[in-house]
């Protein structure tokens, strides 16, 4: 019993993690209804960033967050300009295109860094906190208060501030929301931004809590898409329980079973939603799709 | 009509008769052929499921996966012939296709990445479980076999067996395109809302191409695993398999039906000889950029557009 519930702890603190990828893609999808396939990528973007910068510096990673916000959201700037060229169904094609990306960012890492797996060697990160009677290590923990931290920033952003609002309007209505003087091309680039930002923390974190290879980009994304659906159309609240029933569902599975099965135990999750609850665990009644 | 059928006749025995006595004293032009014409095969089958269905598939290297397996794995464990089994392989990735029906429910992006996600349980799966050698993979899988006097492993044999398989799925293509099933689907894909209100059951309609797609690719699938006798995971479900033929179909144009084709011989042979020469890692770089290039200045096709056939660009749904 203690076990399980110290693998719950970790999986919870897995699952903030995955929030900030999520909520990135998710946030886009909103504004401008197109899946970005090149996220998860732009996320090892971030961690390798981070990877260079210790491995240069020798500081904590957590001080190259600033460069990796500068870098992936120039990088995801330009895939905002890219994807706003497409003329013609651009639901379909902003798929292949950022599908294109994506592979591009991926082997461009490869390239770069090589296939060689990295994870930070900073003793002081790697220590064991704990909380009350859980321990982890110290930055699976900051990771943590990092993402939680993000997500009430962004719940407040999106209420009460007028750039997240006009996000929601035009993710709600377009055609309204331009009316009423918003710039729809405004709201979406702000929202690409956001994503970046989001997924430079969330790759900076992952960086320093677990092991990052160029070919982690798919993965991700699809872990943040299984999130997404999990969680319904809109809602943050939903986004982080999904996020933290994946983490500890991917936790236990790599406890109990084994760790190569840790990437289908999101994919019995999804197969299970879609059969069952096609609205997702917190979906309005809105139809996906 | 009359012209392109001589045409068509004059190219397909050129095809079968030149191509082998010309390059018969170079087996390595004919191995280039015989593995653009199986990445071919599978662009052909992802096309027809863009086309017809309406389906963007990022998970049909799961098929080519699943056909190779249950091919090896049938000729190896239960000893029947390579002919039946590769059959069998398609049959298994049909089977596959099957488990995906419910995700048919959801458009666009969601189905996309859906089957995407899909996909990788089958490479999981199958780098876990012994039965199918792990992550080591399976060896001594035999090759394809002598029939009739002809020795179809050999480089013409193989060559005349993977372009048969790839006009015979270019025909039964052609075949539905042509017909009511072809005329309901196109309608589903001007307007599905329209054509479910005069009764044609488009779920249906989008699960049967599903599924014949996913077979088609199990068969190419399986024709490779005995044409090169080595299977394993990273090899078999290899993202590659999905990143060419895709590449291929939205090159060629993947509303056509040879743009597919005369799109993965090219883009192979560009790929194996020119980048893979400027870049001999990380090549895909390469085949990614071309992806984005086609999408943004082109996403009907480089060959329609050449050719000037039909409407270069559609009217915006």
């Amino acid at each position: 019993m203690e076990l399980f519930l110290s693998v719950v702890y970790s999986g919870l603190l897995l699952g903030g993690t995955y929030a900030l990828v999520a909520l990135g893609l998710a946030l886009v999808f909103g504004a401008m209804k197109i899946i970005n396939l090149s996220h998860g990528e732009l996320v090892v973007l971030a961690a390798y960033i981070a990877y260079t910068v210790e491995a240069r510096t020798g500081v904590n990673p957590m001080y190259a967050i600033p460069l990796a916000v500068v870098v992936v959201c120039v990088c995801n700037l330009i895939v905002y300009l890219l994807i706003s060229r497409i003329r013609h169904d651009r639901e379909l094609n902003s798929l292949l295109l950022t599908y294109g990306l994506g592979v591009v960012l991926t082997n461009s890492m490869l390239l770069i860094w090589s296939a060689d797996l990295r994870s930070t060697s900073s003793e002081w990160m790697q220590e064991a906190a704990s909380m009350g009677p859980f321990s982890s290590m110290r930055s699976e923990l900051i990771a943590f208060v990092i993402s939680g931290a993000l997500m009430l920033v962004l719940w407040r952003w999106l209420s009460k501030s007028w750039y997240g609002r006009a996000v929601r309007a035009v993710s709600s209505n377009r055609e309204a929301a331009a009316l009423m003087g918003i710039n729809p091309f405004r709201a979406e680039l702000v929202s690409f931004l956001v994503a970046g930002l989001l997924a430079s923390f969330a790759g900076v974190s992952i960086y320093s809590s677990q092991v990052i290879q160029p070919a982690l980009g798919p993965h991700l994304t699809i872990t943040a898409f299984i999130i997404t659906v999990l969680a319904g159309v809109g809602s943050i609240h939903g986004v982080f329980i999904g996020a933290v029933l994946l983490g500890v569902s991917e936790a236990l599975t790599t406890v109990f079973l084994s760790s190569s099965m840790r990437e289908l135990s999101g994919m019995v999750i999804l197969i299970l939603v879609l059969f069952m609850l096609p609205n997702g665990l917190f979906g309005a009644t809105a139809r996906r799709g | 009509m009359k012209r392109p059928t001589i045409l068509g006749v004059t190219l397909v025995v050129a095809l079968y008769v030149a191509v082998p006595l010309v390059f018969a004293s170079k087996p390595f032009v004919m191995s280039l052929l015989v593995a653009a014409m199986t990445v071919a095969g599978v662009a052909l089958a992802w096309a027809m499921a863009g086309n017809l269905g309406g389906l963007v598939s990022f998970g049909h290297s799961a098929f080519v996966g699943i056909g190779g397996y249950a091919s090896a794995l049938l000729t190896i464990k239960w000893g029947l012939p390579v002919f039946p089994a590769m059959l069998m392989g398609g049959l298994a990735a049909l089977i596959a296709a099957l488990i995906m029906l419910p995700m048919l429910r959801l458009r666009g992006p969601y189905f996309a990445l859906s089957i995407l996600a899909y996909a990788n349980i089958f490479r999981v799966v199958v780098s876990e479980v012994e039965f199918t050698g792990g992550a080591g993979g399976l060896t001594g899988i035999p090759r394809l076999p002598t029939l009739w006097g002809f020795d179809f492993s050999s480089k013409t044999g193989s060559y005349v067996l993977i372009l048969t398989l790839l006009l015979l799925f270019m025909w039964i293509y052609a075949l539905i395109r042509g017909s009511h099933f072809g005329l309901a689907l196109k309608a589903m894909h001007e307007s599905e809302d329209a054509t479910r209100v005069v009764g044609v059951n488009s779920v249906q309609l989008k699960a049967v191409i599903l599924l014949l797609s996913a077979f088609m690719t199990g068969v190419f699938g399986a024709f490779n695993t005995h044409y090169i006798s080595f299977l394993d995971p990273d090899y078999a479900f290899d993202s590659a398999w999905i990143v060419l033929p895709v590449i291929a179909a939205i090159f060629g144009g993947y509303r056509t039906l040879t743009g597919p084709v005369i799109g993965a011989l090219v883009m192979y042979m560009v790929d194996q000889l020119i980048f893979k020469a400027l870049m001999p890692s990380g090549h895909q770089i390469l085949l990614g950029g071309l992806l984005v290039f086609m999408i943004l200045f082109s996403p009907t096709g480089l060959v329609p557009l050449v050719l000037r056939k039909g409407k270069v660009h559609r009217a915006a749904p």
